[in-house]
């Protein structure tokens, strides 16, 4: 500026000093810092350059006019404070349009850098408003965007609602404060919307104390459009990232699913084979002594006892296998359901565990005249079969296995109780799952992880529920209900 | 951030809100009764001069210090302050220096902060002083020149007394009136609520009427054409310096330094 002013000084004064004539040559000299002043400060620049050019060659042709009219000389003056009114304006103007593309061009170059990360959007707010506060030239700075339902803000405490800014979010248009207050010198505000999809994902905010042209503000509105969308953009990318990450995460859980219940199976064909085995080879065994050899009948009934005993168990541990079976395959059970009296039923099942080598008392309390539940008379015997198997498996030698049937509303509940080990409570909830068996008991007692699985869904498939409860160390205890049977019994 | 933590409501007042509507009457039949008495000989001659120079520049006055929220009596104050200067400059050569009296009670209530709306707030940046100084000097310069140049007007240094009258009614009455209200209310006010160019255009065409209305202003046609031009880019740069500088203090001193300059030129 005061090469400017210094330069228009010489001149005057070499136009002084040669001659002070409206024709002078060195008049056009004035048009290098007027253009210089409109290259360099823009249009107010040029303009204020070429105003003050004309201020200081007023006196010599203001005077020529005063003295002789409009000379031919005068003309050339004038048109002379014309071409240096008009270069300065043109250069300004071209100045500033060419300054304003420029600082767009970098302004959205930076916002798509500070949007580049993957940050939360609490963090690509904050950058974005450095990020724009350093280039708008601009006294303070805000941005609010939405993430769902909350509303983010960056620059400012909140949104109130009622406040410019709520309303430019709600309408999604732009509004312009002509003074916000606060100085001598009017502080605009100027808010826009920023737009994703055809609606006001936020706003831009920014006061200046000074003008807010509407140059400016049509820049503004379209640097809010370009927000919105980058903000958009970066949002859809941070959500495909965490959609990536969290499949990731889901495909490796399923596959260590996958390992395990592979492991799982490996686990139980070796258990099984075994469990198969054991009642196999005392029926090879007691068959091939009864082919071979002749003995008194009272060992071929005790033979014939045991053979009978594990021949049952064969059968039990294939019927499991049959009914998981087709649990695996989304099927239920198949029933055979006609009214069944309770008691005889838990009675036959007590028997069936007291003919063998009874190692435990079985105690029986049926409530006194139970109602008939509606069932399969095979689906509850292997219920109760394998419930009582388990708790003679899990409790010591001598102790007493409980069996208990009430009536409640319109079920009844039978209830397998012992005083055995009973199950950590971090096996507790997974002790219905097949192939599952709590790791204490692995090595302890025989058994293939699949009764308590088909017992749930026996139960089930008869509409019914079975819970377990159990306390280390002093036993568990196995409730399941049946229906109700509600007509006569035949 | 006002626009999003702030309640949008209706904030902004009328352009002529705050107008001290009853002394500026007051004002105006004072003057009217000056002129009356002295056409039936009860007042001397002098005494339109003193009413009329009390209700314009009293009211220029009263009506900025208004505008600033200050109570009605304050404008009454200095209105009656400045017509007491109008009166005692007349009666010897030391007179004109009651003309400080306006501008003393104008400092006082800007040093108690009382007149920050109108820019007379906190300390002066140098720079504006020198705007301000700089600005008054090169358009005196440029109008001694031109004046001197085109219209045959020719420089009379005045007497010491002349020149220190002249000096006291520009510091206490015509440019201290004219700042406060043209550039520290009426611009100040208009820029908020219209762009700055508006502003100008308003507070200068506003500025250059009030001194074609002055009977003190010679009548010749390139005088007159000569004080629009100068009085119009006087009145647009000194808005400039107001809004820039964010005081009244910067255009206060280029316009007085201009006025200053004025005094020397002697029209006839």
């Amino acid at each position: 500026m005061i090469g400017v002013a210094l330069a228009l000084a010489i001149i005057t004064a070499l136009i002084a000093l040669v001659g002070p004539e409206p024709a002078s040559l060195l008049r056009h000299a004035y048009l290098l810092p007027v253009v210089a002043a409109g290259l360099r400060f823009g249009l107010p620049g040029g303009v204020l350059g070429a105003a003050a050019a004309a201020l200081l060659s007023a006196p010599v042709l203001l005077s020529e006019i005063e003295r002789s009219g409009v000379t031919s000389d005068a003309a050339e003056g004038l048109v002379t404070l014309g071409v240096l009114a008009l270069a300065g304006a043109v250069s300004g103007t071209l100045h500033t349009r060419a300054d304003r593309h420029r600082k767009r061009y970098h302004t959205l170059v930076a916002v798509q850098r500070a949007l580049a990360d993957d940050v939360t959007l609490d963090v690509a707010l904050t950058r974005l408003r450095a990020t724009l506060a350093a280039r708008l030239a601009v006294d303070d700075l805000a941005l609010a965007a939405r993430d769902g339902e909350r509303l983010v803000v960056a620059g400012a405490e909140r949104v109130v609602p009622g406040s410019v800014g709520a309303r430019v979010l709600a309408r999604g248009a732009p509004a312009f404060v002509g003074d916000v207050g606060g100085g001598v010198r009017a502080c605009r505000a100027f808010v826009t919307p920023l737009v994703a999809g055809g609606r006001a994902v936020g706003v831009l905010a920014v006061e200046r104390r000074g003008e807010i042209s509407f140059e400016e503000r049509a820049a503004l509105e379209a640097l809010g459009a370009h927000v919105g969308l980058a903000l958009e953009n970066a949002r859809l990318a941070s959500r495909q990232r965490q959609f990536a990450a969290e499949l990731a995460e889901k495909v490796a859980a399923a596959r260590r699913e996958l390992e395990e219940l592979d492991r799982a199976k490996t686990a139980f064909v070796a258990i099984a084979s075994h469990e198969l085995r054991t009642p196999l080879t005392s029926l090879q065994g007691f068959s091939e002594l009864l082919a071979m050899r002749r003995l008194p009948p009272e060992e071929v009934t005790r033979l014939a006892s045991v053979m009978w005993t594990e021949a049952k168990r064969l059968g039990r541990i294939v019927s499991d296998l049959l009914d998981l079976s087709r649990l695996e395959r989304g099927l239920a059970p198949a029933l055979c359901r006609v009214p069944l009296a309770l008691e005889p039923a838990i009675e036959a099942t007590a028997d069936l565990f007291r003919l063998g080598a009874a190692t435990h008392a079985i105690a029986i309390e049926c409530e006194p005249a139970l109602p008939a539940v509606d069932a399969d008379p095979d689906a509850v015997e292997r219920v109760l079969t394998n419930l009582i198997s388990n708790a003679i498996k899990y409790s010591p030698a001598g102790s007493t296995v409980r069996v208990k049937a009430q009536a409640l509303a319109g079920v009844v509940a039978i209830e397998v109780a012992d005083s055995g080990r009973g199950i950590p409570a971090e096996a507790l909830e997974r002790v219905f799952e097949p192939y599952y068996r709590a790791p204490d008991v692995a090595g302890v007692a025989p058994g293939t992880g699949i009764g308590l699985a088909v017992v749930k869904a026996l139960v089930e498939a008869h509409g019914g529920a079975v819970r377990v409860d159990s306390v280390p160390a002093l036993g568990t205890r196995v409730t399941f209900v049946l229906p109700s049977y509600a007509g006569p019994v035949p | 951030m006002w626009v999003l933590d702030h309640p949008s409501t209706a904030r902004t007042a009328g352009l002529l809100a705050d107008t001290p509507a009853a002394l500026l009457a007051v004002l105006a039949i004072g003057a009217a009764a000056s002129v009356a008495l002295v056409e039936v000989a009860v007042l001397p001659p002098p005494a339109i001069g003193i009413a009329v120079l009390t209700a314009g520049h009293g009211a220029l006055l009263a009506t900025a210090l208004a505008w600033a929220h200050r109570p009605p009596a304050t404008g009454a104050l200095a209105a009656g302050v400045i017509g007491l200067a109008a009166a005692v400059s007349r009666l010897n050569a030391f007179g004109p220096l009651a003309y400080l009296a306006p501008l003393l009670l104008v400092s006082v209530l800007a040093r108690g902060g009382r007149l920050g709306a109108l820019g007379l707030a906190g300390p002066v940046a140098l720079k504006g002083v020198v705007a301000g100084l700089f600005i008054g000097m090169f358009l005196g310069g440029h109008l001694l020149v031109t004046a001197s140049r085109t219209v045959g007007v020719q420089v009379h240094l005045p007497t010491a007394p002349e020149a220190l009258a002249a000096l006291a009614y520009d510091v206490g009455a015509n440019v201290l009136a004219a700042e406060c209200f043209f550039r520290g209310a009426l611009f100040n006010r208009a820029q908020r609520r219209w762009s700055f160019a508006a502003a100008v255009t308003l507070a200068t065409a506003a500025y250059v009427l009030r001194y074609l209305v002055d009977p003190l202003l010679p009548m010749r046609v390139e005088l007159v054409v000569g004080a629009v031009f100068y009085l119009a880019l006087l009145g647009a740069i000194n808005c400039w310096l107001f809004w820039w500088s964010e005081s009244l203090v910067p255009g206060f001193l280029s316009a007085l330094i201009f006025f200053a300059v004025y005094r020397v030129l002697d029209p006839a």
